[in-house]
């Protein structure tokens, strides 16, 4: 999909397409060749769990994987991750099925206003993949460039934690993946219909 | 933010970033350089000195090797402080620098290129347009210094990086390219004592790489920063200290963030005779931090000697 260029009131840099494959899919926009990848993310590739905190790299909710490694998407230039395989918070999930450092943030309260998860549920994930038995301390390391105002990072912590469990084997996901749970949306989610920049 | 309309062109060798460059300066187009982004991206979302072209280092090929001897400009900090090729004190130094997410973009080159910083000058457009702009981003209105008022000929913005000094240490050579050919000087000659020139880069030239001596793997010591959280600020004072291993007489001092360049303290350590106590009182008389960074200067220039001592401890 080509998408649409505005007329806008100010001198633009020069559009070119973009392309990478965001959550599984290709996608393929058209963007100013001065763009941040946030900005394409949320305004034409419509991934708005992409979140905008203070764009200038000081809070991680923009953190996304780009190639399996967490990177802070308010500070890197779209061209950098053209052709890249990126993951937002919107492809951690398997289907209607949480990943499991989802659903232990809901269930351990690692989540308050939930404005900085999406990008401390992306940083914890690509700690887990690396090392699923890191001990707090490691935690911590890992997810200091982000910031939550509202948790305290002690359930954070704690969440993490669990869902290193469940990744080592050790402990069962309060629903597994596997289990008869029944999928709330069985064709999957629809296709945004909103004009980018809007929240569904 | 809204970013400022640059045109962001990707070059794949060092010839053609080099081509490019003399090409813009030619028909007098300004440009600036990016390499992770993490240092400029801010500065262009707020609007401060922005560029109508920007060229990328992010797309040549060879440029970011690791190596005891050898680091390239577009070396990633994580890379370095995490992969273990690096001399463990370069390796120490990187992993001080902002935090895990932030050192997954930033490289080396940006990191010894960075942009001075002061409070008056690193906020947004609307913010400095309120106080009437300052000298290093006047907007054409003349405007004075707003940390040494009453004159706008100099710029006292301090360089808050923390790697350079350990370099610095290290004997370390950096390596430069342009389209008037290649030329190395040492990394403490790179310096130069001006917030807004900051360095010896000439019109459309870069950083390459930096190299360190043969012997730099007999040489140990250590890097310390104050900064106000553990997180990812930027330095408020740093001093690294390295000496060649038994043998103490070798001791090499610098420090960085409180002026407007890092800087070897080489005749601070040769006329103390390795008193480390002499050595801190002499580097606390001979630097004069300003007020424009998140601390006051007098807690930053008595936590100099601090740093210091600790950085020398064996
Ligand atoms: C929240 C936050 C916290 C930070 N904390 C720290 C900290 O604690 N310590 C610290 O040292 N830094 C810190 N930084 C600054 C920055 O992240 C690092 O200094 C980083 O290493 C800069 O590298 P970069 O590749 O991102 O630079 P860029 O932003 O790409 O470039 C920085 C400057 O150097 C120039 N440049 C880049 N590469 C070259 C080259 N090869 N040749 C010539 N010029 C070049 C650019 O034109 C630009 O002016 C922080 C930044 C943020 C946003
Ligand atoms: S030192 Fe002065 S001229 Fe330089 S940035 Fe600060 S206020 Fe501006
Ligand atoms: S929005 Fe990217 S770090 Fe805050
Ligand atoms: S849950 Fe509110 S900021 Fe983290």
């Amino acid at each position: 999909m080509v998408g649409e260029e505005h007329v806008s009131m100010i001198p633009a840099a020069p559009s070119e397409v973009w392309s990478a494959e965001v959550n599984g899919q290709n996608q393929e926009v058209l963007a100013p060749s001065n763009a941040i990848l946030l900005d394409v993310l949320r305004d034409k590739a419509g991934c708005l769990g992409v979140k905008r905190g203070c764009d200038m790299g000081t809070c991680g909710c923009c953190t996304v994987l780009i190639d399996g490694e967490p990177r802070l998407s308010c500070l890197t230039m779209a061209q950098d991750a053209a052709g890249c395989s990126i993951t937002t918070v919107e492809g951690l999930a398997d289907g209607a099925h949480l990943a499991p450092i989802q659903q232990c943030f809901a269930d351990h309260g690692g989540s308050q206003c939930g404005f900085c998860t999406p990008g401390f549920l992306i940083t914890s994930q690509a700690l887990l993949t690396k090392n699923s038995n890191p001990t707090d301390k490691e935690v911590a390391c890992a997810i200091e460039g982000n910031l939550c105002r509202c948790t305290g990072y002690q359930q954070i912590i704690e969440s993490i934690q669990a869902a290193a469990a469940i990744h080592r084997g050790e402990s069962e996901s309060a629903r597994p993946a596997s289990d008869a749970h029944p999928d709330p949306h069985p064709s999957g989610p629809e296709e945004p219909t909103m004009p980018p920049g809007h929240a569904r | 933010m809204l970013m400022p309309p640059f045109e962001l062109h990707r070059p794949s060798t060092v010839e053609e970033a080099c081509s490019l460059a003399a090409k813009l300066i030619e028909s007098g187009q300004d440009f600036d350089w990016i390499a992770g982004g993490t240092d400029l991206i801010p500065n262009y979302k707020w609007h401060i000195n922005t560029k109508p072209h920007v060229i990328s280092l992010a797309g040549i090929d060879g440029v970011s090797t690791i190596s005891m001897n050898e680091i390239g400009c577009m070396a990633r900090l994580h890379d370095i402080a995490e992969g273990g090729d690096a001399h463990p004190l370069v390796a120490e130094a990187a992993s001080k620098v902002a935090s895990s997410l932030i050192r997954r973009n930033a490289t080396l080159g940006g990191n010894l290129c960075l942009d001075t910083r002061c409070f008056w000058y690193n906020q947004a457009e609307e913010w400095r347009s309120s106080i009437d702009w300052c000298h290093k981003c006047d907007c054409g209105t003349g405007s004075d210094c707003r940390v040494i008022p009453n004159q706008n000929e100099l710029c006292v913005a301090t360089y808050q990086g923390d790697v350079a000094p350990t370099l610095m240490v290290l004997d370390a050579t950096v390596h430069l390219i342009g389209p008037n050919g290649a030329r190395s000087v040492l990394l403490h000659d790179f310096y130069q004592l001006d917030g807004m020139t900051r360095n010896i880069l000439q019109p459309g030239e870069f950083m390459l790489k930096i190299t360190l001596p043969e012997d730099v793997e007999d040489w140990t010591g250590s890097y310390r920063k104050l900064r106000v959280r553990e997180s990812w600020d930027f330095p408020e004072a740093g001093a690294a200290a390295a000496w060649k291993k038994g043998d103490r007489s070798t001791l090499r001092v610098a420090t960085t963030a409180l002026e407007s360049i890092p800087r070897r303290h080489d005749e601070e350590v040769a006329n103390s005779n390795g008193d480390v106590k002499a050595i801190c009182d002499a580097i606390y008389k001979s630097t004069k931090p300003v007020n424009n960074t998140a601390l006051p200067p007098r807690y930053r220039r008595n936590m100099i000697k601090v740093l210091v001592k600790r950085a020398c401890e064996e």
